[in-house]
């Protein structure tokens, strides 16, 4: 008999942060930078910890070269070419640190991870992304290039719920990407009718991970800087966005002009889109689980890296964190039935 | 590891008043007008407890002018100069009563509140708004105010929950401003994540506050008259208004034609028109956190200050309140999930 589980997942709309007293003066004392040492790879990671999604149109070269400028991290999508990779190394040698090479889990994948890693040995970030994180050959897939690549901070994902989360860690990740569904350009909720509410999903995943010295990144379901902020205060130790960082100038695909205004195509990953551009098509047994939709073009990315960063920074003030590791253990959320005064929206 | 409060914390659009037996026979009985005497700078207030919110769109000296006869308050805007205040005093003495002088908590923000209060002896009330009510800092400048005039009236926000609200009265403040997030034009809760439900932040406040003798200021959130009554309903002392009282005569700016409609610009106090307009631009660290709209040209406040005293006059009569101060104690409030029948709309 199917089991109803009866309490009430809550996504970030459901919630808002309490203020609490703080003994900060200003937003700008807030630290954002973060420092992790990962439990698989020994290695250690600093900077702010947003990520751009490994999709074809945000985690591209040009916005690593942006993002890196600000300490932000890019999940450099798994398109481009060996010898693209050689002449991003080459001319941007400073972003290395702040990018990883993303892979699935087939075969070819494999080969093409393991060249561009022995072609640019500075690369430290690997980032292995699937569907669906919960099948037994993606743990044996993580084990796999955990044993050829012992030195490499591995993310992998996705899941969204404590269990897996560990099964992940202790097959050799250091950082479980957690996130089904709640994208902005994501279906599987409606294709499959399965999935998690990413703010319970990331509280409880975080516990998860921080009991075996492990971290995580929340993926997905942030559509405006506050959401940002609710990842991280509910124990996200990063948070990587898509919807958030498309329709900038550094992002993939064409600028196209209509009625007067300029959009960009934006598109999830196992989109009809992403499949015929990719694989030639939707395979006769699948459905496509992302949609495709024109964002307005909003300019170079700085500005909405700013915006980001300066409602963070607000949010630590508010709840008086001084840093932003701090953030989530001053935060306690209450739930909301709405989230903004819709007075003068239309 | 993050705690989430397992409550559901209400805004107004999620209750309604449930209508009571009553004696009245016509709302022209009730009486709005309330009597407070202040806890820390004993003063005392008789008037409408409401108020036009210190944004420079809508606090200004010409607002105060018409909101004064009717009795209802004005937290003038800070951009105003001496000078400026100088030449309102002297032209509309009446009005000194019915309006506060707001100050930010910056040193200059300081000087500027010490030498109008020294120039115009008359005003009796301080307005003290910071975005975030809950730093240490903001604390210590409210007792330094208060230290500095202790026989004025001190307005001191915004919070949203009953700790600060009894740390803010207890630091010296009268009548304490409680909203973070709720404004038409705000912005905070989607860059920030940070907020509390309207309603809920009201009723917790004003237990807290009343518990020692203080008062609150409800600030933000209604967008009608029922929304006004709802925060009296929910124990607000006072109830102040921006939007509403946005797009008329008394307001500032200019009034523009679009598509043959008038309209006006309204603003949050820290969007990017303000700060551009106040501090030539919105610093690195920060991100703005309030909208620019256009909102319909109303004409005169009288009408619109008539359409909401009406309103609350008419709450007043469905729950048996004879007097405004009844209202709270009349109020029971049912959840609902809509507000009004959506056929028309």
């Amino acid at each position: 008999m199917p089991r109803i589980d009866n309490d009430i997942k809550l996504d970030f709309k459901d919630v808002l942060l309490r203020p609490k007293r703080s003994t900060l003066k200003s937003r700008s004392e807030v630290e954002l930078t973060r420092s992790f040492t990962f439990r698989n790879s020994g290695q250690s990671y600093q900077g702010i910890p947003i990520i751009a999604a490994n999709m074809d149109t945000v985690g591209t070269f040009e916005m690593a070269r942006a993002l890196c400028k600000f300490s932000l991290f890019t999940a450099v999508h798994k398109h481009y070419t060996v010898d693209e990779w050689k002449d991003f190394a080459a001319s941007s040698p400073d972003c290395l640190e702040n990018v990883a090479v993303s892979s699935g889990t087939g075969q070819s994948d494999f080969q093409h991870l393991e060249e561009v890693l022995s072609a640019i040995p500075q690369l430290r970030y690997i980032c292995l992304d699937v569907a669906n994180g919960y099948s037994e050959q993606f743990v044996q897939h993580v084990k796999d290039v955990r044993a050829r690549f012992p030195k490499h901070t591995i993310m992998a994902g996705n899941v969204v719920t404590g269990e897996m989360v560990e099964e992940l860690i202790l097959s050799g990740a250091d950082i479980i990407k957690v996130g089904i569904g709640p994208g902005s350009v994501c279906t599987t909720r409606k294709k499959t009718g399965v999935g998690y509410p990413q703010l319970s999903a990331v509280i409880e995943c975080a516990d998860a991970a921080h009991g075996l010295n492990g971290h995580i990144i929340s993926d997905g379901g942030c559509s405006c800087p506050g959401d940002v902020a609710k990842a991280f205060g509910a124990g996200a130790d990063f948070v990587m966005l898509g919807g958030m960082l498309s329709g900038h100038t550094e992002c993939g695909g064409e600028t196209i002009e209509k009625n007067g205004k300029k959009y960009k195509l934006f598109y999830g990953m196992s989109s009809e889109t992403a499949m015929k551009k990719h694989a030639g098509g939707v395979a006769e047994y699948r459905a496509s689980e992302g949609k495709t939709v024109e964002v307005p073009f909003q300019g170079d990315v700085e500005h909405t890296v700013k915006d980001i960063l300066g409602g963070i920074r607000s949010t630590c003030t508010y709840v008086g964190a001084g840093k932003l590791k701090e953030l989530s253990r001053r935060t306690t959320f209450i739930r909301v039935t709405q989230q903004l005064n819709p007075m003068f929206s239309n | 590891m993050p705690r989430v409060d397992a409550d559901i914390k209400l805004d107004f659009k999620d209750v309604l008043l449930r209508p009571k037996r009553s004696s009245l026979k016509s709302r022209a009985e009730v009486d709005l007008v309330r009597t407070f005497t202040f806890r820390n700078s004993k003063q005392t207030y008789t008037g409408i407890p409401i108020i036009a919110a210190n944004m420079d769109t809508v606090g200004t000296f010409e607002m105060a002018k018409v909101l004064s006869k009717h009795t209802l308050f004005t937290a003038i805007h800070k951009h105003y100069t001496l000078e400026d205040w100088k030449q309102f005093a002297s032209s509309s003495p009446e009005c000194l009563e019915h309006v506060a002088v707001s100050s930010g908590s910056g040193q200059a923000d300081l000087e500027r509140l010490c030498s109008i209060l020294e120039g115009i002896p008359l005003i009796k009330y301080i307005c003290l708004d910071v975005a975030n009510g809950y730093s240490e800092h903001f604390v210590e400048f409210v007792k330094t105010v208060h230290a500095k005039f202790p026989n004025h009236t001190i307005m001191a926000g915004n919070v949203v929950t009953g700790e600060m609200v009894e740390e803010l009265i207890l630091s010296g403040a009268d009548i304490i401003k409680v909203g973070i997030g709720p404004g038409s034009v705000c912005t905070t809760r989607i860059k920030t994540g940070v907020g509390y439900p309207q309603l809920s932040a009201v009723i917790e406040c004003a237990d807290s506050a009343h518990g020692l003798k203080g008062h609150i200021i409800s600030d933000g959130g209604c967008s009608c008259p029922g929304d006004v009554a709802k925060a009296f309903g929910a124990g607000a002392d006072f109830v102040m208004l921006g939007g509403m009282l946005a797009g008329h005569d008394q307001c500032a700016g200019d009034i523009t034609e679009k598509n043959g409609k008038k309209v006006m610009l309204f603003y949050g106090m820290s969007s990017d028109t303000a700060m551009k307009k106040h501090s030539g631009k919105v610093a690195e660290y920060r991100a703005s956190e309030g909208r620019t709209v256009e909102v319909p040209y109303k004409g005169d406040v009288e009408d619109t200050i008539r359409d909401v005293l009406g309103g609350v006059r008419s709450t007043c009569t469905y729950v048996g309140a004879a007097k405004l101060k009844e209202l709270s104690r009349r109020t029971t409030f049912i959840r609902v999930t809509q507000q009004f029948n959506q056929m028309f709309t």
